[in-house]
């Protein structure tokens, strides 16, 4: 993969973009939004492979912080500039939009199932840092939970999940 | 370090997920390059998040994969470029060895079609030879064969009892000079064969005459180069004696006496 192989950046495209995508449109709500995204993180993904050094942790890991990193500078971009828009119509547009997805959101049956033996507030936490592109810091503030809480609920709900999709 | 401690912190989690800052990522690494517990606990993380995402996977539309790659291609990179070179060596290499066979085939094709050439022209000559020959061969038989007819057929006449052999001996003009006349009365033929004469000059020729009743009568003329018996002119009956004359080519009708070269009488009985 590192010697720019154009046939080893498919293979990772064959076998992640999915996975990359589902966390993408989540995030970015917004279908041609989120085919963008896609395409920029295997850009990236090609142009920095180099950069990757698998003694700090797997590929994946890698991979998908670029494209959750990649996301949401993204939607913020879109926020900043939806502020700067004054019609009411294109307001109203984008609340409608908005609200149909999140309605839809991480109500998608397969996640739905493995989600739905944590409990409430382990959940909220796995949905806001993986499918709604928060950090954990962003979410201890925007949701007044302290920091410390919204690791440790991370640190439970991952343990849960361990089991769950039995990871040994 | 109490390791339980430090893993319950959830700064693995924070590491996985990207949001420490330098140097807590740096202080992070060094504790996982020491302690195996902390790697053993942090892969297990990593394989949770890849399998939670999997999970979510929601697949993009084939046309996004070909508007990525079709960007790739029209971009490739500086070390991409260099790939598409190596196919060009063996197609070089293998247009340099056909060129080369070929040029070997055509040296090899020119050698034998000379070889050939010279070996055709050598037979060709040789043939020539062997027909010239043969030839040569052929006339030599015939000469041989129709030489060996004649003395056969001189051999009869010499044989031939009938047959009178007459000696013309030299005159004083040629005291060397020496021929035979083989004359048969009851046929009137009369052969002539030379044993010594001189070389005359072209306008001259030699004229045999038969002396009959006193009379000289023309048997024919003749050059001085035959050999055998020639054929001369019939004569009449009782010829007494044979002489050979000098005379201008194509004879006299009568013989220049002086220039007599040889003489014989006829031997009766």
């Amino acid at each position: 993969m590192k010697g720019k192989d154009s046939l080893a950046l498919e293979y990772l495209y064959d076998h992640y973009s999915g996975a990359l995508y589902g966390a993408i449109f989540r995030i970015v709500k917004k279908e041609e939004i989120a085919d963008e995204v896609l395409q920029d993180v295997f850009l990236k993904i090609w142009d920095k492979i180099a950069s990757y050094d698998a003694t700090k942790g797997k590929l994946f890991t890698w991979i998908l912080n670029v494209a959750r990193n990649q996301a949401i500078d993204k939607t913020r971009s879109r926020e900043i500039s939806k502020e700067k828009k004054t019609t009411a119509i294109d307001n109203v547009v984008s609340r409608i939009d908005r609200s149909g997805f999140s309605e839809q959101g991480i109500e998608d049956i397969g996640v739905k199932d493995i989600l739905k033996n944590l409990p409430e507030e382990q959940r909220f936490v796995v949905e806001h840092l993986y499918f709604k592109g928060y950090t954990q810091s962003e979410l201890a503030e925007e949701h007044n939970i302290p920091l410390g809480t919204v690791k440790t609920r991370l640190r439970l709900a991952m343990q849960q999940l361990r089991t769950t999709l039995g990871v040994t | 370090m109490n390791i339980h401690e430090y893993i319950s912190s959830g700064i693995l989690e924070a590491y996985m997920l990207g949001e420490l800052s330098e140097q807590e990522r740096a202080e992070v690494e060094k504790n996982l390059a020491q302690y195996p517990e902390l790697r053993e606990e942090l892969a297990l993380l990593e394989e949770t998040q890849e399998r939670l995402l999997m999970e979510a996977s929601i697949a993009p539309k084939a046309s996004v994969k070909a508007a990525l790659f079709a960007k790739i291609e029209a971009a490739p990179k500086a070390e991409a470029k260099v790939v598409p070179l190596t196919p060009t060596q063996p197609a070089a290499s293998v247009w340099k060895f056909a060129a080369a066979a070929s040029i070997t085939l055509a040296l090899i094709s020119s050698y034998l079609a000379y070889d050939y050439w010279s070996k055709w022209k050598r037979t060709e000559n040789n043939l020539a030879e062997l027909i010239a020959q043969n030839q040569q061969v052929a006339q030599d038989y015939n000469r041989v064969n129709q030489r060996l007819d004649k003395l056969e057929d001189d051999l009869k006449i010499t044989d031939d009892p009938s047959f009178k052999r007459v000696i013309l001996n030299g005159t004083p003009n040629a005291p060397q000079a020496m021929a035979s006349v083989y004359w048969k009365e009851s046929s009137k033929e009369v052969y002539l064969s030379l044993q010594s004469l001189k070389q005359l000059s072209k306008e001259n020729q030699y004229q045999l005459w038969a002396i009959i009743d006193g009379k000289p009568v023309d048997a024919g003329v003749f050059d001085g180069d035959f050999a055998g018996l020639l054929k001369m002119k019939d004569i009449g009956s009782g010829a007494a004696a044979f002489a050979v004359t000098v005379e201008p080519r194509g004879g006299k009708a009568s013989p220049t006496l002086e220039t007599m070269q040889v003489v014989g009488n006829v031997v009766k009985g």
